[in-house]
């Protein structure tokens, strides 16, 4: 006859600790894999926008961030962005620049695509449509969010590449053509890839989308 | 203690972000911001720790005092404040880089003008009698820097007595005087016959820094220096009508 032998108190312990473990293992695993799980991904058919013509969509890899483009700062920057956006020139576009906590840049439609990246020229592509003169008069205050028009050194060489601020950045002010700010999602763009010793990123995150919302 | 620790920390931490958005702008490094809020725009940044610049590292510059750069910072301050934001604009100038012992292949210099990156660099020890007035010469170097089509070192010569010949390079002369010459004779200072650029930002920054009735004074005596007067008001004017010597 087998006589049934009951478990001890410790190791009761041992086995309850020995699941938690496992369980916090598994949690963790998916909790680190999966770095967009707690970003909240916004829905903007359930946002109501003042002036929803001037709203942009960008869909990245941890969901949407939702832009307010400004025509009225910056006409002729807001005018090319726009409609490069309505031609969906920037889907599938790297954010080859990526600096933590300070800014991602996109846009290089010659040189940042998917399937074609240039490492080697990434950044200097041009959008086939000139460059446009820098609007930097309007004192436009890059806090958070801002997004503006990359140029080289000199002024009036902006094109299709632009960059969103992740912080506060007073000294862009009068520097770069400020065409829009982002209203919701900042957290997505937090989590586009960066590298930690370049700020120029392989393998970088691409926009899935960029879309006007009207 | 943990909350010095903290703070401390956050300082390291914020620093370097700071330092490496100037870097992008401006391409000279450790410097840190001084002031950037300022009437006409024009941003104040300083040494926080020695730097070289140029492809031979040739330009070098240390980090100033605080106790230096407090007191330097308000003159400075003070002699720019009269520039308004558009004039800056026109000439492409909008930062300062305030440092100490600023030299260029081993020469000390007072400022380096780079009109392209929008920086004047100026060493805030330089000679105390002539600190002011310099300020203006090397703004005077950008102005002229940006635009050179406008100014004209021939027709600068003219003004001069034909026997006289500038040296070949302000470097080339040691001849360097900044003391003003009690008699003038075409020229305010010894450093003026050094070459043209520097004999049009000494009459400029003597334009700046003198009192109207002394310039209509030297004006009425010396009649090569009243050309270089009139030549220097009108590209200025040409440059920005508003402009107030």
């Amino acid at each position: 006859m087998i006589k049934k032998i009951k478990a001890s108190i410790s190791e009761k312990i041992i086995l309850i600790f020995l699941i938690s473990l496992g369980i916090a293992t598994f949690g963790t695993y998916f909790v680190i894999k999966n770095e967009c799980l707690f970003v909240k991904n916004f829905d903007p058919k359930k946002i109501t926008f003042v002036k929803p013509n001037n709203i942009a969509i960008m869909n990245a890899p941890c969901g949407n961030v939702i832009i307010e483009l400004y025509p009225n700062v910056s006409p002729k920057g807001v005018e090319r962005f726009m409609s490069l956006i309505r031609s969906n020139a920037y889907e599938n576009i790297a954010f080859h620049r990526v600096i933590k906590d300070k800014l991602v840049q996109a846009g290089d439609l010659e040189f940042g695509k998917k399937g074609s990246l240039n490492y080697g020229k990434i950044g200097n592509g041009k959008s086939g449509f000139g460059t446009i003169k820098s609007e930097i008069d309007s004192g436009f205050n890059y806090t958070e969010g801002s997004v503006g028009l990359v140029r080289t050194f000199k002024n009036d060489t902006e094109d299709s590449q632009f960059f969103i601020t992740l912080q506060d950045e007073p000294l862009f002010e009068g520097e770069y053509t400020p065409v829009g700010k982002v209203l919701y999602g900042i957290e997505v763009l937090k989590k586009i890839k960066n590298q930690r010793n370049s700020e120029y990123v392989l393998r970088p995150d691409f926009i899935n989308s960029f879309k006007m919302l009207n | 203690m943990n909350i010095i620790r903290a703070i401390l920390l956050s300082i390291i931490l914020i620093t370097p972000v700071k330092a490496n958005t100037i870097y992008n702008l401006i391409k000279i490094p450790n410097l840190e911001i001084y002031e950037i809020n300022t009437k006409n725009k024009l941003k104040y940044f300083y040494a926080a720790r020695p730097f070289r610049l140029g492809t031979q590292k040739n330009v070098v510059c240390s980090n100033p005092s605080k106790k230096d750069l407090e007191i330097k910072y308000k003159t400075i301050y003070k002699n720019l404040s009269r520039y308004s934001y558009n004039f800056l604009k026109r000439i492409n100038l909008k930062y300062i880089v305030m440092c100490e012992n600023l030299s260029i292949s081993e020469l000390y210099t007072a400022g380096i003008p780079d009109n392209i990156m929008k920086t004047l660099i100026l060493d805030i020890k330089f000679n105390e009698d002539y600190f002011e007035r310099v300020i203006h010469h090397e703004i005077f170097h950008i102005i002229y820097l940006q635009h050179k089509k406008i100014f004209s070192d021939k027709e600068w010569i003219k003004f001069n007595n034909p026997k006289f010949k500038y040296a070949e390079c302000s470097t080339c002369t040691k001849d360097i005087g900044l003391e003003r010459y009690e008699e003038t004779k075409g020229f305010f200072t010894e450093y003026s016959k050094s070459t043209a650029s520097e004999d049009m930002a000494e009459v400029y920054s003597h334009m700046i820094s003198l009192k109207k009735e002394e310039i209509n004074q030297i004006s009425n005596i010396d009649p090569v220096l009243n050309n270089k007067i009139s030549y220097i008001k009108d590209k200025i004017k040409q440059i920005d009508n508003s402009f107030i010597f």
